[in-house]
């Protein structure tokens, strides 16, 4: 892997909105798996 | 009723019940949605009922005795569900039986039995009879005993409107998988065809229905939907249009027959008069001439008339103008600009119209685009949409356990942080000369944890490469053409005012403007003319994971940002 002074973070992205998602449809069905499961993309994926 | 559930599997469809119409739809085998003819061969069912002797006719049949017996006949009701009748607005049943109150609820005195007093049947126990009856023209199709049901509802249906409908389906033996938000399920119907591609865009989904017209603005963001902005309209609708051809035909047969009385003064010649004239919308919609006509209009007179499409379009411009005008105020109540819009769906029974369609499509830039029959070749028939999406989603909870939908569509997994701003990469390379160009990777209003990853160009001599991860913000553009020929006189009449100011139309463009630099990650080394990738990786915290890598080469740099904190 790369050196770690390639790599500089400087600030955080803006604080988030609170928004509610639709429960429909294939997508959201995963993310309500992972979610309830507390599993990551790569996680999910590998099951 | 969960005692007697674990024996026999559950046979789901979908179900959209409007105050107009109702549909019924399944997935085949194969896995396509496909909305279900009732009997009478209807797709699209009138969600009317009528009694006469005490034997119950629903759908079409129903919708004819509008004329002859209108006090035992039910109509638009579905708004009434689960509201006092203080609350409720009765005007589309002027027409059929008028809703009373009861109780705490709403009722209609109707002869639905051969005795000789009118019973009261509260809406409740209308909606039961309509749903059974949609239950069994889905069983008799599918051949075997639908159970459960995926319904769709405006997204305006509020908790106790839904607690009635649910009540209203179980006791006609429907057990309620979900509900689901009508604009939501038009757009799932798109994205579930196979040709479709999974993007991340703002989508309009305007339902044109008979009574009322609702419009959604929803960010689609990989397939999760968020619904960013709502309006609800009973002004725009369906029944304006049959109203202004209605007017239009009670003139001209005054014309005709001067000793004649109005045909909108007497209820009989009024409700043939509407139900021809909403036939003779439909059949427009189709050709460009329709032909009226209508046995005994009125004072014994039997009238037959023509009308071309262009006739119908000048009579209804004014309500043509307010259904764009309705899409327009919400895309601005979402914060947006037209520019920002990919695509609006057009969806309810009014979207067949084909000026409906080319007025929008001409209000909204060139690239948006419209998904309706008379703009796209490839739409999906708009009357089906939502029905489509319903049946769509009730096979993928078909096998779910209520209690699993239940907890899913809790707000503890509903509620997510939204990105404000969006997240991209600026890329400085030799061409931008030093200013650089924002490209975005994540988008705003995007739902969090979220894993986007882009391709960018990098230099063309090779070398070393500076990646900018920014927050970035799209900003609108406006450039005055600048026409100076004349100055514009105070004392010019409005006329040429207008003139004016069509010809200086500004010409609007998208502008990305980076906001600030969340981080910087070097790659050393690059190839002459490579291509880089940087995945982004939006954690549940808003905290950031990027890799960048040369493609096919071996530099590599990986990096994280900690989330916001309030302090």
């Amino acid at each position: 892997s790369a050196p770690a002074h390639d790599f500089h973070a400087f600030t955080p992205v803006s604080a988030a909105v609170q928004r509610e998602i639709e429960p429909v449809g294939p997508h959201f069905l995963a993310h309500a798996r992972r979610k309830r499961y507390k599993r990551t993309f790569s996680e999910d994926e590998r099951i | 009723m969960s005692d007697s559930e674990d024996a026999a599997p559950r046979v789901a469809i979908g179900i959209t019940f409007g105050n107009s119409y109702s549909s019924i739809s399944h997935t085949t085998v194969e896995g396509r949605a496909e909305v279900i003819a009732n009997e009478e061969g209807d797709r699209q069912i009138p969600s009317i009922l009528s009694y006469i002797d005490g034997e119950e006719f629903q759908g079409t049949q129903a919708k004819a005795q509008l004329v002859r017996n209108a006090k035992n006949t039910v109509a638009y009701w579905r708004d009434f569900l689960g509201k006092s009748f203080e609350s409720v607005d009765p005007t589309p049943c002027h027409q059929s039986a008028h809703p009373i109150a009861h109780d705490k609820t709403v009722a209609f005195s109707i002869h639905d039995s051969e005795s000789e007093e009118p019973n009261n049947v509260t809406v409740s126990e209308i909606t039961t009879r309509h749903l059974r009856r949609l239950k069994d023209s889905a069983s008799d199709f599918l051949g075997k005993q639908v159970t459960a049901a995926v319904m769709t509802v405006p997204t305006n249906f509020a908790e106790v409107q839904k607690d009635a409908l649910r009540e209203a389906a179980q006791n006609a033996g429907i057990e309620v998988l979900q509900f689901i938000n009508e604009p939501v399920a038009a757009l799932l119907a798109y994205d579930a065809r196979p040709e479709a591609k999974l993007a991340d865009k703002i989508v309009v989904v305007a339902d044109l229905g008979g009574t009322r017209s609702d419009v959604a603005v929803i960010a689609s963001r990989g397939g999760v939907y968020t619904l960013l902005a709502t309006s609800h309209d009973w002004e725009v609708s369906g029944s304006k249009l049959d109203e202004a051809l209605m007017d239009h035909f009670a003139k001209e047969f005054r014309k005709k027959y001067n000793t004649a009385g109005d045909p909108r003064k007497d209820e009989r010649s009024l409700a043939k008069l509407r139900l021809e004239s909403e036939a003779v919308k439909k059949a427009l919609s189709l050709g460009s001439t329709a032909s009226f006509s209508v046995e005994s209009l009125s004072a014994g007179i039997d009238f037959t008339a023509t009308i071309t499409r262009t006739r119908f379009e000048l009579l209804a411009r004014a309500h043509f103008a307010a259904i764009t005008r309705l899409i327009q105020s919400t895309v601005e109540k979402a914060g947006l600009d037209p520019l920002d819009v990919s695509e609006i769906v057009l969806c309810g029974g009014t979207s067949h119209v084909p000026r409906v369609a080319t007025s929008l499509q001409s209000a909204f830039p060139e690239k948006t685009v419209v998904w309706a029959p008379a703009t796209r070749t490839d739409a999906i028939n708009p009357s089906e949409l939502v029905a489509r999406g319903a049946a769509i989603q009730a096979s993928l909870v078909a096998d779910f356990d209520q209690e699993d939908i239940r907890e899913s569509c809790h707000p503890v997994v509903t509620v997510t942080p939204h990105l404000k701003d969006a997240i991209g990469v600026l890329a400085v390379s030799g061409d931008e000369r030093g200013h650089g160009k924002f490209v975005p990777i994540v988008l705003a209003s995007t739902s969090v944890p979220v894993r986007r990853t882009a391709i960018i160009n990098g230099p063309p001599a090779g070398g070393d490469v500076l990646i900018k991860i920014c927050e970035g913000s799209k900003r609108i553009h406006v450039e005055h053409k600048e026409k100076k020929e004349r100055e514009p006189v105070e004392a010019d009449s409005d006329d040429s005012d207008a003139e004016l100011s069509e010809d200086e139309e500004p010409i609007k463009s998208e502008v990305w403007h980076t906001e600030r630099v969340i981080a910087e990650a070097a790659l050393r080394g690059v190839a002459k003319g490579a291509k880089i990738e940087v995945q982004i990786n939006v954690g549940p915290d808003t905290g950031l994971t990027i890799v960048a890598r040369e493609v096919g080469g071996k530099a590599s740099v990986r990096g994280s940002v900690p989330a916001y904190e309030e302090s």
